[in-house]
């Protein structure tokens, strides 16, 4: 009864937010967050629109919410961060606020969808094995783009300390970080469908 | 955990769908159940054993390393 406040309560705050922001004409931002509340409420609009009712929220989807709930919350934290950092540095120049707080925001609702499915399907089809090669994965991806960050921060110092372009920094951040970061985001990718496509065995016709 | 619940719903007739809704629960959590892939709370658990009209104890069963 709670995730149903809350999630009545995330489509108030959020027509309230579109209106706003319509008067104000960010029509990027309006935009993603029409798809978000789309993605965020999929498996409400499909109930409706099929069964004509809202789908049941039992203690297991209960907790598969709160676990992607507690994810995509982590997630918007760091992107939040990640991104102020980056418009304090001026990194998306001449690229509008809203288009990236646009994007911010559509990515969001699509990791909440991803970590809904990994909780609801993915997790109880796969293997042990499978479950720890994709937390794996997923950590080296993140140590992967700190590699990305720092190596160019010391490739900038160190060029700047011996006075000529240092290359290990270079190829580091340049080459090995991103090869390795696109090979385990290709293996979470690939254990991630394996186990929303797995067929439940138990399932029987009703 | 180990589950006697397909046994029990076989021998009533009930289908998943049909436990599901008595249960106030949805399919994929009665299919997980069986399966063993989720552990009910205590609450879930005591409403699947009085709709199959079993004692808890006689469709759940833990494993001896579990106790």
């Amino acid at each position: 009864m709670q995730i149903r406040w809350i999630l009545i309560a995330y489509a108030a705050v959020s027509v309230l937010g579109l209106m706003l922001l319509l008067s104000r004409e960010n029509v990027y931002v309006v935009i993603a967050l029409v798809i978000g509340i789309l993605l965020l409420g999929h498996r409400e609009i499909w109930s409706l629109v099929k069964y004509r009712r809202m789908p049941v929220i039992d203690e297991r989807v209960q907790n598969n919410l709160t676990g992607a709930m507690r994810i995509t919350g982590a997630f918007f934290f760091i992107a939040s961060i990640v991104l102020i950092l980056l418009l304090r540095f001026n990194v998306f120049k001449g690229t509008p606020t809203s288009l990236i707080v646009s994007g911010q925001l559509v990515i969001v609702g699509f990791v909440y969808v991803t970590g809904y499915y990994y909780y609801d399907r993915v997790r109880p089809c796969l293997s042990g094995k499978a479950v720890r090669w994709l937390r794996i994965c997923l950590i080296t991806a993140g140590l992967c783009l700190s590699t990305i960050a720092l190596a160019i921060v010391l490739h900038n110092l160190v060029s700047a300390w011996l006075g000529f372009e240092d290359a290990f920094f270079f190829i580091l951040g340049l080459l090995v970080a991103p090869a390795v970061l696109v090979i385990s985001l290709l293996g979470c990718a690939a254990i991630y469908i394996k186990g929303l496509c797995a067929s439940f065995s138990g399932v029987e016709q009703a | 955990m180990r589950t006697r619940m397909k046994e029990y719903r076989a021998r009533l007739g009930l289908t998943q769908e049909k436990l599901a809704e008595i249960v106030g629960v949805r399919r994929e959590t009665i299919i997980f159940l069986e399966k063993g892939k989720y552990n009910p709370s205590l609450k879930l658990a005591y409403g699947i054993a009085c709709a199959l009209g079993a004692g808890i104890e006689d469709i759940f069963i833990l494993d001896d390393e579990q106790v």
